[in-house]
């Protein structure tokens, strides 16, 4: 044993690569059964994680949000609206600014998650369209994200967070903004992935929604999919976010009547 | 104007503004108002730290963690092992690695991009008060000597920041090592180490470390910070009292009471009977941390065996 120590280099995480190959394969068998097979988690392919969301974690904030997803976990803050801190040219609308970054815990091995720098810029475009800029002229409105646990489905929840975070905020918005994820697999369309289902799936849909105005303000499309297909799938996502908007909704009218009581 | 304000407070919404107004314009006088009656502006007692609460195994993909709230101050702590080389100089002992985060999700002060100033300050302290403080028998993360030992990362995340955040991050880090359980690890075949999944270890691996799967904590380092303003004592201040006043006293003590650590940092002149009642405080204080964390153990047992 020493002998074979004498290289001097440990690594724990050769155990972790042999059970994410033996979950690749069974998910591999279960693609060329084609038939519906229960998720890791005992979901059936078109239900929902049960989301759990709440307002107000972060009190120095001028909004905030948590929401739970499964193993999914995210805190968002908004602050503002507040002076713009970099120098801008004159503006008659105001600048939404947002910024996500993960802990260092938030991915099974510390410090190897992906970087997803591109969220930022994402989560912006999904909510550019559904905030009034017009109502807070020459200031910013500040959406950081904070990515407690990577469990899946992180960009979707993000956006529904934010969106959250900003009607507790009470930033003036023309819909709140859901959004909900599905993975293609071979033939089946799987709502709400987890990381393992999103490691393996052959293409992703992201959809971010406003269910009052039935209308989409981000649309992500990657990997392989068919026109019948991708169809199917968005009308799948739009009707989930409506449900979550539902869900948003209920809450965000539930804590006004506590706090007015 | 220092005058109307009180009876304004009862008078309804446009009362409250005014009050609201004189809070933000004149924070010096409105905090002194309040310390001439012997109150604190959150209704605290002077010399009373806020309500505190410990919930163990916040983060699932963490060896050991913790979320504290200290009022509205709340910190999220992780503890993560690696196993690693030992330190050439000391073969038989692991290493911490202590890291302070302040997201700009917990503060207007913090932006993206930029660490806040206070940020890598407390992460120093935490790491120099964990350490000199003998809480934790880096030979306990020893697994091989001389060939492989855990590297103990510990995170503390602020997730929102109302002052004291020192007293929370060292509370939460205490919590979190409290909490840790050591994975149970095996050699392979090729010499390298690898953890091993299940908790019962009852397969074909050899194991290393079958015994050792708790860390024994020595002396718990403990710690209140206490704001100087002119006479008074403000024992666990917010963000509020902390940004008006000048001059603080954090002071670490650990279970049987001994001095671990004191810094008073700038701000005014204090006499040393002010200092020694910032001790006694502190300890009273530790006593009481003690029992927080000693209900959060019993609570997260009773939790698992539901």
């Amino acid at each position: 044993m020493s002998a074979q120590a004498g290289t001097g280099t440990y690594s724990p995480a050769v155990a972790a690569g042999d059970k994410r190959r033996e979950r690749k394969e069974e998910l591999r068998r279960h693609l060329v059964e084609d038939a519906d097979w229960p998720r890791a988690d005992g979901r059936s392919f078109h239900d929902c994680r049960p989301a759990f969301m709440q307002t107000g974690p972060t009190t120095a904030a001028s909004g905030s949000a948590y929401a739970e997803f499964g193993k999914t976990k995210v805190i968002v803050s908004v602050f503002g609206p507040r002076e713009s801190k970099k120098a801008m040219m004159y503006s008659d609308i105001g600048r939404l600014n947002c910024n996500v970054s993960y802990t260092t815990f938030a991915t099974p091995v510390r410090g190897q998650g992906a970087d997803n720098k591109e969220y930022s810029s994402m989560l912006y475009k999904a909510l550019e369209g559904a905030v009034m800029l017009h109502t807070f002229p020459k200031t910013t409105v500040d959406v950081f994200a904070l990515v407690l646990e990577s469990g899946g489905s992180d960009l979707p929840i993000i956006i529904s967070c934010a969106s959250l975070a900003l009607a507790d905020a009470g930033i003036m918005m023309y819909d709140l903004v859901t959004s909900v994820s599905v993975s293609c697999f071979g033939k089946n369309i799987i709502i709400d992935p987890t990381s393992d289902e999103e490691a393996w799936q052959d293409g992703s849909l992201v959809v971010a929604f406003m269910p009052a105005r039935k209308e989409i303000t981000q649309l992500t499309l990657t990997g392989e999919w068919s026109d019948g297909r991708i169809t199917n799938a968005v009308e799948l996502c739009m009707d989930a976010c409506s449900k979550l908007g539902d869900i948003l909704r209920d809450h965000l009218k539930d804590t006004a009547t506590l706090t007015s009581e | 104007m220092a005058a109307e304000a009180k009876p304004a407070a009862a008078s309804g919404v446009a009362g409250e503004m005014e009050v609201e107004a004189y809070r933000r314009l004149f924070p010096v006088a409105f905090l002194e108002r309040h310390l001439g009656e012997s109150v604190r502006i959150d209704a605290r007692r002077l010399r009373e730290a806020r309500p505190t609460t410990i919930a163990l195994g916040a983060v699932s993909s963490a060896h050991g963690s913790a979320l504290v709230r200290l009022g509205d101050t709340a910190m999220l702590a992780s503890v993560k092992l690696e196993v690693m080389s030992p330190p050439a100089e000391h073969p038989d002992e692991g290493s911490v690695a202590v890291e302070f985060h302040m997201p700009p999700i917990c503060s207007p002060l913090v932006r993206p991009g930029r660490s806040a100033e206070v940020a890598p300050v407390i992460s120093k302290a935490l790491e120099d008060v964990l350490m000199s403080s003998g809480m934790l028998n880096l030979k306990d993360l020893c697994l091989i000597t001389g060939k492989a030992s855990w590297l103990a990362y510990l995170d503390i995340y602020c997730l929102n920041a109302d002052g004291s955040l020192f007293d929370a991050a060292l509370i939460s880090a205490v919590a979190a090592f409290t909490h840790l359980e050591i994975p149970l690890v095996s050699v392979g075949d090729d010499g390298r180490l690898f953890t091993v999944g299940g908790n019962d270890g009852k397969n074909k691996f050899e194991l290393v470390n079958r015994e050792k799967r708790k860390l024994t904590l020595c002396d718990i380092p403990l710690s209140l910070t206490c704001a100087l303003h002119k006479d008074s004592i403000l024992a666990d201040p917010t963000s509020e009292e902390e940004s008006i006043i000048e001059t603080y006293v954090t002071v670490v003590v650990d279970s049987s009471d001994r001095l671990v650590s004191l810094q008073k940092v700038g701000g005014a002149v204090t006499s040393m009977a002010t200092i020694k009642e910032c001790i006694s405080l502190a300890k009273e204080r530790r006593q009481s941390l003690r029992e927080i964390l000693i209900d959060s153990v019993k609570a997260m047992e009773v939790d698992q065996t539901e």
